[in-house]
């Protein structure tokens, strides 16, 4: 192995959306609508053809190495810290960046379409290449802070593109709550690399995963008595569950659908809310370290896909049921790499993809017909009116629902027959697997049943439109239409790419499976017997759902619909209202965060700032100011005094002798030396001193000497007065000091 | 003045030693001047009609100049008479014809602390002063050198003043300029000025008035807030 | 002569020149103040002089003649100013620079 054969200018793929967004953000304005759909397109397309190469030419050869691998440059260096901006691509990086650049690309095509209205159609695009770009980076990242780089990026574009209508504040708010909550996330992610560094001091997906199969760094009890390897896998899965909308950080998702609808299908659904999954299988091989931090990735996601489902029955907008939709399934991936299928969360992700992102077109395609409203209750009868849009559609619904043949099918399965078969929880959490396992059977009846609603509400039976939108309805363009045909052939034999090697007795036909053993591990074998009745089970739900939909509201809202509404008023009204999660964080969290800051503001905004340090200095400021302009009197003849006065003040003091503060005084016996010269310092010369020691106007010494002796005639007390004259100027400074020779105090 | 003047000290000067040069002739034309002088600056300080205070100080440059001549100054006392007591003190009298008022009241009370602190500084700095002039000892009195014949004469002083001082006499000449500049600047008709600025108002309320049917003063009463508005308006108003 | 003679009188010349300025009302009287100080100044310079025998001496006071009528002329156009706009020549009432 050469190292010629790992080396790849990976950096080019994501360097071409970022280019093109670049000079999108410079010129768009001035381009054409074609020049910049050329550019973004091209960009995406080129970055596509890039991947495309790397992935199917040269990562086969590279892939015993560990992929491709390309160092841009030496990022930041500090002592044990070694960070290079750097690029791999192995099968599980590689497989996600054909996915992007692929839905990427089609997704351009389809918005030149659906944009082509919009007055900020240059911007639109710019943003979809940067967005393109970050997650680019996120999935090719070497590291964690490469990676972390792109996780923001993509935030960071989601935010725009959700707000992307910001003259509407709902829009703009949207955007701020997906923008937040990711925060939140990522500050758990944030975590989860510092203590990854701690653990091992390296920040590099491949050294990571040779330490942890090694084991000891991980393994150690940290926290609480947990080992180290279950804090990270907690700490970064709060990450996951920001970007990925899981419990309990879910509720930005379904009011991302604020942005256009091509955002949704990209980012809201096939790329960046899977970021986290691919996050999780990404770091494997730490994960199964931790059985309790994959039961927890486990249950939050199997309870997450539930959960959302059975929001999803009771949602009357197209876009919100997707959304739920896609939360659920995001649950579904969560769910799988949780039981430790790596690669069968990966296979959700890589068919969730298209048909995910196929329904979100037919959404907008559908939006588009019916003059820009999304209320299925107003829906109807277009089969006919939307041919194409129906056929696509047709075909990603069965697909998520998990009909045979068709993709969802095959990687739903792998899920809910890994759930059960999964022995990474041993002995003393046997359990996790199985719950999961029927929490995640429940959720699949729960989207076949919601997906099927939405199936029949919006293209069986009469329309319920009025006939003013009635009779715009048409058939999108072929711009929208082509890239919803390419994804239903996705959507439609996806799943083909992962025939579980149980079915068959063929192993190696799990083409997906097998190719993603390198980066992920082996995939979990699953016996033919097994593999069968989980499949049938499956088949069996999916009919159920679709049956029981077809019962409530095929051809349109049908009796038992209304009965079972009558039945059960709560429980519907609960899951209309989305089980009331927003006003809960609203109750728990928002709200007391409100009056806290109201509380901040009135003391310490209000009181500290303004009033004691704003206003405080400007008191201060005003009282000095009232001072010193009482020496500001304008009057020029004082200004005048006051120099002269200043002038003889100098004077006076600068012609004075210097004298030290206190004598020095040496008593022996009756005898006493003084030294009025100032310590250290040579006398100045000219000074005469006169020596008074017993303060009666006759000085007993004079000279030019600062020191002088005398013996008193008697002990007691005395005064000695020293004068000290400089005859340069004629000024004298004196010193006095009382002596008591018996005691030999000074004063 | 001469306190230290302690006796036993050997060479003291007394107050008589200090006090004999007056006898002499020349001392005798000092004392005179040096009395003259004296009054005649006391006068000029304390005169209320501004005319005689003039007058007096054009004596007292008289008998500096006469001073300067017994110092053998004589280009000096030359100078003092014509630009002195010449030109510099017509300008004042031209000024005293222009502003003509007589004072009522010699000295103002505001703030006469202050001033009268300032007086009794100069007094400390003159007693200080003259402290270190006046000689103690008879042997350090100064007394002038003979001076050469040329001393003070304007050839001499010329050759130094364009030798060794050329950029000071340069520099003192532009400074002169600047002086004829600044008095034609602070002095000159603000008339002028006022009725430029007339005229732009009444520009700018015309302005006003045809456009908004609504009448503005004539001069807005600090209007700032008027200004940009009133200036943009009056470049288009200018035209009409 | 001994020059301590003609340093009293300059010194008292000075005084009585502060006096003048830092005293009188009159803004002409003042600057006349002024004159009588930098006169006290020259004087002092050509004692010097003489006593060390030095021309710079006159020099300089050739000088301060010089900023003398500068400053008179500049002195003198400042008061006409200000007596054409407030009809005073008195300082107590030229404290512009307060209000």
């Amino acid at each position: 192995m050469n190292a010629s054969e790992t080396m790849f200018n990976l950096r080019l793929i994501p360097l071409l959306p970022f280019l093109g967004a670049t000079l999108l953000f410079f010129f768009g304005r001035r381009w054409s609508r074609e020049t910049v759909l050329a550019v973004a397109a091209g960009a995406i397309g080129g970055a596509a053809l890039v991947a495309f190469d790397a992935f199917f030419t040269r990562l086969p050869v590279a892939a015993e190495a560990g992929g491709l691998r390309d160092v841009v440059w030496s990022w930041m260096a500090t002592g044990n810290l070694s960070v290079d901006l750097a690029f791999r691509m192995d099968a599980l990086s590689g497989l996600l960046c054909l996915v992007i650049t692929f839905i990427g690309f089609l997704i351009h095509i389809y918005s030149a379409g659906y944009m082509a209205h919009d007055p900020d159609y240059p911007r639109f695009f710019a943003y979809l290449n940067l967005f393109c770009g970050s997650m680019l980076v996120l999935v090719l990242g070497d590291s964690l802070p490469v990676m972390f780089v792109g996780w923001e990026g993509v935030g960071l574009c989601s935010y725009l593109l959700i707000g992307f209508w910001y003259h509407e504040t709902a829009n703009a708010d949207a955007g701020k709550k997906a923008f937040i909550t990711n925060r939140i996330g990522d500050f758990g992610f944030l975590i989860g690399i510092f203590l990854t560094f701690q653990a091992t001091g390296t920040l590099r997906f491949s050294e990571i995963t040779t330490m942890a199969t090694a084991g000891s760094a991980f393994t150690a009890p940290f926290w609480l008595g947990m080992p180290m390897a279950f804090w990270i896998g907690t700490f970064l899965f709060i990450g996951a569950a920001g970007k990925s909308a899981q419990l309990p950080l879910y509720v930005w998702l379904p009011d991302a659908m604020a942005g256009p609808t091509p955002v949704s299908a990209l980012i809201h659904a096939a790329t960046m809310v899977t970021a986290g999954v691919y996050m999780v299988a990404r770091m494997h091989a730490v994960y199964v370290l931790s059985p309790a931090a994959l039961a927890i990735v486990a249950v939050v996601g199997a309870v997450t896909a539930l959960f959302a489902a059975i929001i999803g029955f009771a949602q009357n907008d197209f876009k919100k049921v997707l959304a739920y939709s896609t939360v659920s399934q995001l649950g579904f991936m969560f769910a799988g790499v949780g039981t430790a299928n790596f690669s069968s969360g990966v296979f959700h992700l890589f068919t969730h993809a298209f048909f995910k992102a196929g329904l979100f077109l037919c959404a907008g395609s559908i939006m588009h017909a019916m003059s820009g409203s999304g209320d299925i209750r107003k829906m109807g009868g277009l089969r006919k009116l939307t041919p194409w849009t129906h056929a696509v559609f047709v075909v990603c619904w069965l697909a998520i629902c998990g009909v045979p043949i068709f993709s969802g099918f095959f990687s739903k399965d792998a899920l809910v027959a890994g759930a059960f078969a999964t022995e990474v929880f041993g002995h003393d959490m046997a359990w996790v697997g199985p719950t999961v396992g029927t929490i995640l059977l429940l959720a699949a009846l729960g989207t076949a049943f919601y997906m099927s609603r939405l199936y029949f509400l919006v293209f069986s039976g009469p329309s319920r439109a009025d006939a003013e939108t009635r009779h715009h309805i048409h058939e999108s363009p072929p711009s929208m239409v082509g890239p919803l045909v390419v994804l239903a052939v996705g959507a439609g034999l996806g799943g083909l790419l992962g025939i579980p090697g149980g079915l068959f007795g063929h192993p190696e036909w799990n083409l997906l499976g097998h190719m993603l053993e390198p980066a992920v591990g082996v995939e979990l074998e699953v016996a033919h017997s097994t593999e069968l009745l989980f499949m049938g089970i499956s088949t069996v739900l999916a009919l159920t759902g679709i049956a029981l939909a077809n019962l409530f509201y095929g051809g349109g809202y049908r009796a038992p619909a209304a009965k079972f509404a009558a039945a059960f008023p709560g429980f519907v009204q609960l899951a209309r209202d989305k089980f009331r999660v927003d006003e809960f964080y609203g109750a728990v969290i928002i709200r007391p965060l409100r009056k806290l800051s109201l509380a901040l503001f009135r003391i310490v905004d209000r009181v500290i700032i303004d009033q004691i340090l704003v206003g405080g200095t400007a008191a201060l400021v005003d009282i000095l100011g009232r001072i010193s302009r009482a020496f500001q009197v304008g009057d020029a003849q004082r200004y005048m005094a006051a120099f002269a006065i200043g002038a003889a003040a100098l004077i006076f003091f600068a012609t004075r002798p210097t004298v030290p503060a206190a004598l020095k005084v040496v008593v022996t016996g009756t005898t006493v030396s003084v030294d009025a010269g100032r310590a250290g310092k040579a006398s100045p010369r000219g000074l005469t001193y006169s020596f008074d020691f017993d303060d009666d106007g006759r000085p007993e010494v004079e000279g030019g000497s600062s020191d002088a002796r005398y013996t008193y005639d008697k002990g007691g007390a005395h005064t000695i007065r020293v004068t000290v004259t400089d005859p340069r100027w004629n000024t004298t400074s004196s010193l006095k000091q009382k002596i008591d020779l018996a005691t030999g105090e000074q004063k | 003045m001469g306190a230290r003047t302690a006796a036993g000290t050997p060479g003291a000067a007394s107050l008589g030693d200090l006090l004999a040069p007056l006898a002499s002739g020349e001392g005798v034309i000092f004392l005179i001047l040096a009395l003259g002088i004296v009054a005649m600056s006391i006068v000029c300080m304390t005169r209320k009609n501004p005319v005689s205070a003039v007058m007096s100080l054009v004596a007292t440059f008289f008998g500096l100049a006469a001073l300067y001549a017994t110092l053998s100054a004589h280009f000096l006392a030359v100078l003092q008479v014509l630009v002195y007591a010449g030109a510099i003190m017509v300008l004042f009298i031209f000024v005293v014809m222009i502003v003509n008022r007589e004072e009522t009241t010699l000295i103002s009370l505001r703030g006469i602390f202050w001033r009268v602190g300032g007086v009794v500084a100069g007094l400390y700095l003159l007693w200080v002063f003259a402290g270190i002039t006046i000689p103690d000892q008879a042997s350090a009195v100064v007394v002038p050198v003979p001076a050469s014949d040329t001393f003070g004469t304007v050839a001499s002083i010329g050759d130094i003043l364009f030798r060794q001082f050329l950029f000071p006499f340069e520099a003192i000449s532009l400074l002169l300029l600047v002086a004829i500049v600044g008095g034609v600047v602070v002095s000159r008709s603000a008339r002028k000025e006022t009725d430029a600025v007339l005229a732009a108002d009444k520009r700018i309320a015309i302005a006003h008035l045809s456009s908004h049917d609504s009448p503005v003063p004539l001069i807005a009463p600090g209007g700032e807030g008027d200004d940009g508005h009133a200036a943009a308006t009056a470049g288009g108003g200018g035209h009409h | 002569m001994p020059s301590f003679y003609y340093l009293i009188l300059s010194f008292a010349l000075f005084l009585i020149g502060t006096t003048g300025v830092l005293l009188r009302r009159n803004a002409l009287v003042v600057l006349m103040g002024i004159e009588l100080q930098l006169n006290a100044g020259n004087l002092a310079m050509l004692t010097y002089s003489r006593a060390l025998n030095d021309e710079k001496g006159h020099v300089f006071a050739f000088l301060i003649i010089a900023l003398a009528a500068a400053e008179a002329a500049v002195g003198l156009a400042i008061l006409v100013g200000l007596f054409r706009n407030r009809q005073t020549i008195n300082l107590d009432e030229a404290t512009l620079m307060k209000r």
